[in-house]
């Protein structure tokens, strides 16, 4: 017990070890592979299996009845072709663009705020907290009624929200999502800002205070350099999740009006289990596969997380 | 952390999302008679409130029957994914709930069904005790597959009569032209005239299937199903959406009616709180608002048939919607027999009743002598005679074409009421089906 009371404030990253002892000849204490093994197992089967499984049935035909029938590459060239395809990506980026713009600062601010120890702290932490805990279909269908044109709360600030057609156009849906996107995850990145901001030694703060520094200023050139990491963990979660953000998607616009906030994860679903089009689906979700490979491997790589230096060094 | 987990992490983060598919994907291969379990029919039905009638009549064939019913009620929302699912698999029902038509059409190409006709001639019942247009639904290429269980649900033009007095109208418009004066009125009045669940899409469609039915009469729609995509450039196809344009131009449903749902109480509210004058919807409008607002159903509430369109070929009488549910067997079924016996209860005098009593409206052709005993006799008794009296029953668009069309019909529907694309956006959507 004490020794666990004593490890106070981890630091950010979950490792303080900067360089492990890779150029030294030595392998004592390393775990071996078999350590890695049941990791291994279960990445392969529920990972590696359905991904290649995926990829055979995007060269085929298949309505779930029967067996695929292999087709080469048409699933492919009708994407390619397909409009509604790009449009998705393009809507795909843009949400993930539009949630990282209004999450992350948000989140910062409040999670730097609840890891001091102003009064009441603790209550208000809890109230943030609550809509992590809904499910994503319950908030949609609580917003979609909050939303009502005629009986929510477009209907009475007309001034405001004017005839309230807000899921009937395409800004309209698209803020919505945003909005409903914000007020979901912010708490759950707030809380990932707030274990690392409590991690920051308090002697940088002395010091700084020491040299006459303010609080805005002490934010800028403590807390903000001292969150980078964490702040890239958080991005990439939203990058992620943007990209497989569905049921408030299904449950709020249904991916209208027309096709305007049908993002590529919806597309997938609809190709495959509305139109029981399972080539196409899995096409379609090849590529979802790629794009977030690929904005995932451009943010560690422009941000430097694969160097990981810890941010305490020197200390 | 190195390069290398993390770009697994990534990976596997990512790869995680294309496990549903998969694992939808791991049934295949249809199975045979004897892997099936022992004494056992599997009944699959869509589940919801009517599940207590199916039960009943289940309850009621295992009382004699060696071989047992099991019901399994699939919730409604995943109905269809999961039947497509599992009815090529060992898994599959021996019989199931559907809608007729496009619904099963593609069971019958992959040779899953089994067609009735020889049960039929057997027991001339099983075909003659309903109504022949309930019943040609389920019939696919000249052979039956359906026999009709629960109620019918034609679409009719619901209307909040004190609204309606208020605006100077006396009664539900008959023609075309009525309407349109009568959208005037109401509009003049400060009420949406007509209310509409525009992002549920299908309440959208109801429109377009008999504004096309009334212009252009039946066969336009059947050529189009049938593969003769260029009906959809006739001219009656034009002026039918050149009608449809004319109505929404006029203001008829408002200018949020795409942010409006019927399904989460959206749409029956404007019309039942009189913000709204009438509304297009399925027979089960009735019962909708009987739940919500009961003094307004029983007394407010009016209801007509769609207007007739001058100069339109389509016979006024023809009706759209649901014609009915079906109940349809699996080929690979073990104990076809015995499924036959049990659809025989779907014309029973026990099977009317008990639908009529929860307010469904069976398809027999005995269910007028037990109209009586429905919970409005009224309401049940126009509707029936509106079906017995139908030249022609159209299927909803959306039942009538196989599922992988709805998307497309869906998104079309809608985007013509907005704006989104204009006729010949429509007609090259309906083409590509």
């Amino acid at each position: 017990m004490t020794t666990l009371a004593t490890r106070r404030r981890p630091a950010p990253g979950g490792s303080t070890v900067s360089r492990p002892a890779r150029s030294g000849a030595s392998s004592v204490g390393r775990p071996g592979f078999a350590w890695a093994l049941p990791a291994t197992i279960f990445f392969a089967l529920f990972a590696l299996v359905p991904l290649a499984a995926v990829a055979v049935l995007s060269f085929t035909s298949w309505s779930g009845l029967g067996d695929p029938e292999f087709v080469g590459l048409d699933n492919w060239k009708t994407l390619i072709a397909d409009p509604v395809m790009l449009k998705s990506l393009w809507l795909s980026l843009l949400f993930i663009v539009l949630g990282v713009v209004t999450q992350t600062p948000l989140s910062i601010l409040l999670g730097v705020w609840a890891a001091g120890n102003q009064r009441n702290r603790a209550v208000l932490s809890a109230i943030y907290f609550i809509p992590l805990l809904l499910s994503s279909a319950a908030i949609s269908v609580l917003w979609r009624a909050l939303l009502d044109p005629n009986f929510g709360i477009p209907g009475q600030l007309s001034w405001l929200f004017g005839d309230g057609n807000l899921l009937g156009t395409q800004t309209g849906a698209i803020g919505v999502l945003i909005f409903v996107g914000m007020w979901q995850f912010t708490p759950f990145h707030t809380l990932i800002y707030q274990g690392a901001a409590k991690g920051i030694p308090p002697v940088l703060y002395q010091a700084a205070a020491i040299d006459g520094a303010g609080m805005v200023r002490q934010f800028f050139s403590i807390t903000l350099p001292q969150l980078r990491n964490t702040a890239i963990t958080s991005i990439i979660l939203m990058v992620v999740g943007g990209l497989t953000t569905f049921e408030t998607v299904l449950i709020l616009t249904n991916g209208g009006p027309g096709t305007d906030t049908t993002i590529t994860a919806f597309y997938m679903y609809q190709q495959a289990f509305r139109s029981f089009d399972f080539g196409v689906g899995s096409a379609i979700a090849l590529v979802l596969v790629v794009v977030a490979t690929a904005i995932s491997l451009v943010v560690v790589k422009v941000s430097g997380y694969d160097k990981m230096n810890s941010s305490l060094e020197g200390l | 952390m190195n390069n290398r987990t993390w770009m697994s992490r990534s990976l596997a983060g990512t790869a995680v999302i294309t496990l549903g598919l998969t694992l939808a994907g791991c049934g295949g291969g249809g199975g045979d008679a004897s892997s099936r379990p022992e004494n056992e029919l599997h009944l699959a039905v869509y589940g919801d409130a009517s599940n207590k009638v199916e039960q009943a009549m289940v309850d009621k064939f295992n009382e004699t029957s060696d071989v047992k019913v099991v019901l399994d009620t699939i919730p409604g929302a995943d109905y269809q994914t999961k039947l497509q699912t599992i009815i090529d698999t060992d898994s599959a029902p021996d019989i199931f709930f559907n809608w007729g038509g496009g619904s099963i059409a593609n069971f019958v190409k992959a040779d899953l069904l089994l067609p009735l006709d020889d049960f039929i001639e057997e027991d001339p019942q099983l075909k003659d005790a309903f109504l022949p247009s309930v019943f040609d639904t389920a019939v696919v290429d000249d052979k039956s597959y359906g026999i009709p269980m629960r109620g019918t649900q034609p679409v009719m033009l619901f209307n909040n009569s004190e609204v309606l007095k208020k605006a100077g109208i006396d009664a539900p418009p008959a023609t075309w032209d009525e309407l349109l004066e009568d959208v005037k009125k109401l509009k003049a009045a400060g009420v949406t005239p007509i209310a509409l669940g525009g992002a549920d899409q299908w309440p959208t469609q109801m429109w377009f299937q008999y504004v096309f039915d009334r212009v252009a009469g039946e066969d336009l729609f059947q050529a189009a199903l049938d593969g003769d995509t260029s009906v959809w450039d006739s001219e009656e196809s034009h002026e039918a959406l050149g009608k449809l344009r004319e109505l929404i131009d006029a203001g008829a449903f408002g200018t949020n009616f795409d942010s409006v749902k019927f399904t989460d109480g959206g749409s029956p509210t404007l019309l039942s709180s009189g913000r709204a004058g009438f509304e297009l919807m399925g027979s089960w409008a009735y019962a909708t608002h009987l739940d919500a607002n009961p003094e307004f159903a029983e007394n407010v509430l009016g209801y007509s048939e769609f207007p007739a369109i001058e100069g339109g070929e389509g016979d006024p009488d023809n009706l759209a919607g649901n014609t009915n549910n079906f109940y349809s067997i699996t080929k690979d079924t073990r104990y076809p027999e015995e499924a036959a016996e049990f659809l025989k209860l779907m014309y029973s005098d026990e099977f009317v009743q008990e639908q009529i009593a929860i307010g469904n409206l069976p398809t027999t052709t005995n269910t007028e002598e037990f109209l009586d005993q429905a919970s409005n006799p009224e309401y049940a008794k126009y509707q029936f005679d509106l079906v017995k009296d139908a030249p022609h029953f159209q299927l909803s668009w959306d039942q009538a074409y196989p599922p992988e069309a709805t998307v497309t019909i869906h998104t079309a529907v809608a985007q013509f009421f907005s704006g989104q694309i204009d006729e010949d956006g429509f007609i090259k959507a309906m083409q590509s089906l």
